[in-house]
Formats: structure tokens, sequence, C-alpha cells
């Protein structure tokens, strides 16, 4: 058999698991000379393929855990394996395409609060091995005249996400990682409620806080590249009931003083701000 | 035959040890990291490993090179990789005889090949286009294997004596691999030492395995085993001054257990260092 066929059945049958599919390989196989079966011997690389790919979902998502229960838990680490063979040499990037498959799956679709929590952790995942950055203190902004601020623009830190989230994922994630999580995080009554999330990097650890729909509106619009006045005459903050320059200047002040603006520019005056898509 | 300078005794670097490591500065002469754990964009394990890098040296080891597989080297990783040695400057880079999967897929696991004509020569040619593209001499080490093909045409330590000669590669001899496969496959631990080039061979791992009665695995969970130690003292005769290193993957120790087990092999270089200077005399 050439060296491509015997890797083709081999990794068939490591995929496949223990089974039928297993024969042509186990023929191919010399015998033990400890009595061990072939079967036995080839489960060791077929078990060992699962569980070293379980481990890794378990240890990005402990908050899916608790949030489906470990047996629905393994039962979507399974439908994952299946279905989503890894493609990545770096065994880091297995659980990326989780949330994705989430969604796309219809046994996993529905459940809007374990989507999020996939997604929520999968952006903590991401933050730790981000990009490095160096952020801006406030401090930086003194360098700009007043009549610049309209026209101010900022780059964030590559870390970053912003999410729309099922309303509790982040109570849900807080009570899975304490000291004493317990066994199953009970869901709150199914509603279209949402949550919006920061996701980025804080000192070499990702770091989250849930934003005020009005903060998460500007935040994303800031990182579009939009500029501040551009931003302050979005109808979020007209309908905010507060004066929108103090309202966005606050909000600009805590993106500092968390370490998420990494630079600011000043758009030129060819190059106008584009409409904010939520203005 | 050139090599590199040996560098000591050595330790896996692994992140659980980061903190004790940056404190305490501990009497450690290199590490090794798995490349595929820094081959990030940023981050922690890129920050943690450039103030290790700055205090020791380290070389790079891998697990994802694929050098045995029937698809196509995968260039984009090897980019990677190289951008990484470019960053830590490592004594050496290493990966295995083995391949981690084919069609596009990845197993996450040294699997095993024939030893068969075909798969030395198909990956002398792999190892040699590596080291062409890395500009450097690669390490290759002896995996594991659970499972032997009644289509292989020499033993492995045959395999590995022609791929490395004919490749002109360096290699990582992985004690307890040699030791479990032995078990294994019902071969001669010592016949395989003596088997391979001592002159290529720049490094030992040591690590332990999983006694499952019938068949061992390598888990890297465990102490050194005796048996394992045993083998070490004769590598260690046949090969001379080699780079050696402890490898610890889970059921993490305290720090102190593997300095100890360093120490342990200290003492055994020591004795046998002894021996050779009582003989000389």
């Amino acid at each position: 058999m050439k060296l491509a066929d015997f890797q083709s059945l081999f990794q068939e049958s490591v995929l496949a698991g223990s089974g039928e599919a297993d024969k042509p390989l186990l023929k191919k196989l010399r015998s033990s000379p400890r009595g061990a079966t072939p079967e036995t011997l080839l489960g060791v690389y077929q078990s060992g393929y699962r569980l070293r790919l379980a481990d890794f979902v378990s240890q990005d998502h402990p908050g899916l855990r608790a949030v489906l229960g470990g047996e629905a838990f393994e039962a979507l680490i399974d439908d994952y394996i299946d279905q989503r063979p890894s493609r990545d040499p770096n065994a880091r990037f297995f659980t990326t395409g989780l949330p994705d498959f989430m969604r796309d799956c219809p046994t996993w679709r529905d459940d809007a609060r374990a989507v999020s929590m996939a997604l929520f952790e999968r952006a903590m995942v991401d933050a730790f091995d981000a990009a490095d950055e160096t952020p801006l203190a406030v401090q930086a902004l003194a360098e700009y005249s007043p009549n610049d601020w309209p026209r101010l623009a900022f780059d964030f830190d590559p870390s970053l996400t912003l999410l729309e989230l099922a309303a509790g994922t982040i109570a849900s994630y807080d009570a899975a990682i304490s000291e004493e999580p317990p066994e199953k995080i009970d869901a709150p009554a199914a509603s279209d409620d949402v949550e919006y999330v920061a996701v980025w990097r804080v000192d070499h650890e990702s770091a989250y806080r849930q934003l005020e729909p009005d903060e998460y509106v500007a935040l994303c619009e800031a990182r579009a590249g939009h500029a501040f006045g551009d931003i302050c005459q979005m109808t979020a903050f007209q309908q905010a009931g507060e004066i929108a320059p103090e309202r966005l200047a606050q909000c600009l002040s805590s993106w500092f003083q968390d370490g998420m603006i990494i630079g600011v520019r000043v758009r030129g005056e060819d190059q106008s701000s584009k409409t904010p898509s939520s203005a | 035959m050139e090599r590199p300078a040996p560098l000591g005794y050595g330790l896996g670097l692994r992140p659980v040890y980061y903190d004790e490591i940056l404190a305490s500065r501990p009497p450690i002469d290199w590490f090794e990291i798995i490349s595929e754990n820094y081959m990030l964009a940023g981050g922690k394990p890129l920050a943690m490993l450039d103030r290790i890098r700055a205090d020791y040296p380290v070389v790079m080891h891998g697990v994802s090179m694929s050098l045995a597989s029937t698809d196509p080297l995968n260039v984009d990783y090897l980019r990677q990789l190289k951008a990484l040695a470019e960053r830590v400057e490592p004594a050496w880079i290493s990966d295995h005889v083995a391949w981690t999967g084919v069609h596009g897929v990845t197993l996450h696991d040294l699997l095993p090949i024939p030893y068969t004509r075909e798969s030395l020569a198909h990956i002398v040619e792999r190892i040699q286009r590596v080291q062409d593209f890395l500009k450097r001499r690669l390490v290759v080490e002896n995996a594991s294997t659970y499972v032997s093909f009644v289509d292989s045409e020499m033993s492995e330590h045959e395999f590995v004596r022609e791929m490395a000669e004919r490749a002109d590669c360096l290699l990582l001899l992985d004690v307890n691999n040699v030791f479990v496969s032995s078990f294994n496959h019902g071969f001669d631990p010592v016949a395989f030492i003596d088997g391979v080039p001592a002159e290529r061979v720049v490094q030992f791992h040591m690590a332990g395995h999983t006694d499952n009665e019938t068949h061992r695995v390598d888990t890297h969970d465990q102490p050194v085993c005796d048996e394992v130690w045993a083998l070490y003292e004769h590598a260690r005769r046949r090969c001379g001054d080699v780079s050696t290193m402890i490898e610890r993957d889970d059921n993490y120790p305290p720090f102190l257990e593997l300095l100890d087990e360093l120490q342990h092999m200290r003492d055994i270089d020591a004795r046998l260092s002894n021996e050779r200077a009582r003989s000389a005399a």
C-alpha cells in the first residue's frame, strides 16, 4: 500500500472512532508482543484524538459547560469534533469555529444563551493572544486643540471585541468561573433581551465590561473610524436625554482608562467621516 | 559533523511555571518551548517567552510540521515558524518522525508510519526542503508509537539512521519514546540507541509515561521511571555530552520536583564522568 493510501486509511479510522471501518487498517497491524489487541492499540490514537480536542474545547469554554450542563456540553463537543475536524496546525485555533458551528447547526442554533456564551468565550480567548499594542493615556488628548475635537478619530487595541449577547450571559459566566461554580447555571427565562459587552486585554489578561446601549453604539462607531463630532450627532445620543458631547466625553474617558485606545488622529478636511450607521 | 554546542540541563517551558521561573530564576541551563504555543500575534505567552529568553537559551520544539505527511508542506506554518525563530533565536529547531494529518485535516497527534523505502525517501525529501526554507539544520525526534505495520521493511532505528544521514539532519533522541516503543513493539531499546548515529544526536528528551500493562503510552504526566533512567545512562555513555531535558505536560508537580529530576540527571552524569576518569587513569 502506498504511503498516501495508508495515511488516508489511518486518518479515516481515527476520525470515525473504533468500528467496522477499522478492518482494512487492522489487517495492516503487526500483533503485539504484549498481548494487546490491535483494536486496543489503534484505540490509543482514536480515543486520544477525541480526548485531546474535547480538552481544548473544555479549557476555552467553562461558561458554556455551565450553561449547557455536562451531558449536553459533551454532546456538543462530539458534534463539533465529528462535523468540523481541525484544519489548523495550531491546536489553539480548533475552538475558534465553535460559535459559528453552533449558529449553523439545527441542534444548537436556537439556544441563544449557549450561542452567546460561546461567542463571549471565543472573544476572551482571542483577546488573550491578540497582537500587542501600547494603550494611550487620556493625556494624549491634550495635544489637540478644542477646535479639533469634533474631527478626532481613534484607533483601538486589536484585542477589542464588541458583542451583543443574550441578557444574562455575563452573570452566567461570572458564576461559572467563580471559586465554587454551581453544577449547572440556571438559564434565565427566554426573552429577546440583550446585553452589550466589550472584551479586550489588560496587562496580559483578557478583560470584559458590560456597556450601556449608548456606549456600545458609540464604541462601535468610534472603532469603525467615525469622528467624535459625527458620533455626537447620532440618534442614540440624541435620545438619551443628555447633552451628547458630555456623555460621549465620559465614554471616551473610560475607553482611555480601560486601555482600549492606542491612537488618536484628526480626520483631514478632505477625509470626512463617513455617516455613522446608526445615526 | 558539526553540532551545536551542548546547552546542559533543560526543562520544557510550560505556562503553569511562568511565575515561578520569573520570580526565582531557577538553576536551569536552558528551556525548550513548544513552538506552536508561541506562534501567535501577541499577548502573554510571547511576553513571558521574551522575558525568559532574556536570561536563558531556548530551543524550539514543534509538534505540527508533519514531516511524514503526504499532504504538501504547510508553507504558511513554516513562515510562522521562521518568524518565531527570528524572534527567539533558538539554539535549534526540532520536530518529529511523524505525520499529523492528510487532506488538510490535522489530528493533533504524532502518528506512526510504516518504515518503508517509500516513507524514507518521502521524509528525507521533506526534511531537506524544510532545512532549505529555514536555512538551518533541522533536529528530528523519534516518536512514541503504539502500532507497527506489516508493510515495514526496516526497523525504526534503521529508518532513523538512514533518514538522518540522507537528509543530513540532526537528531533528538527521546529516551522515553525509545523505551515506550520498544515495550509496545518488542524490540531491544539498547539496540535502538546503539543503532542511531550518535554523532548526529544533539538533544535528549526524558519524560514519564503511563503503564497500561499490555502497552505503554507517552503521556508526560509522570516522573521518569527507573527503566528509562537506566536507558538514559546507556544513551549518555553512547552519545556523550548532549543537551538533555525533562518534559512534563500534565499532572504538573511542584516546580521543585522537576528540579529534583534534573538534579538526578546531573548526578548520573557526574557518576558516569567519574567512572570514565577512573577507567582512563
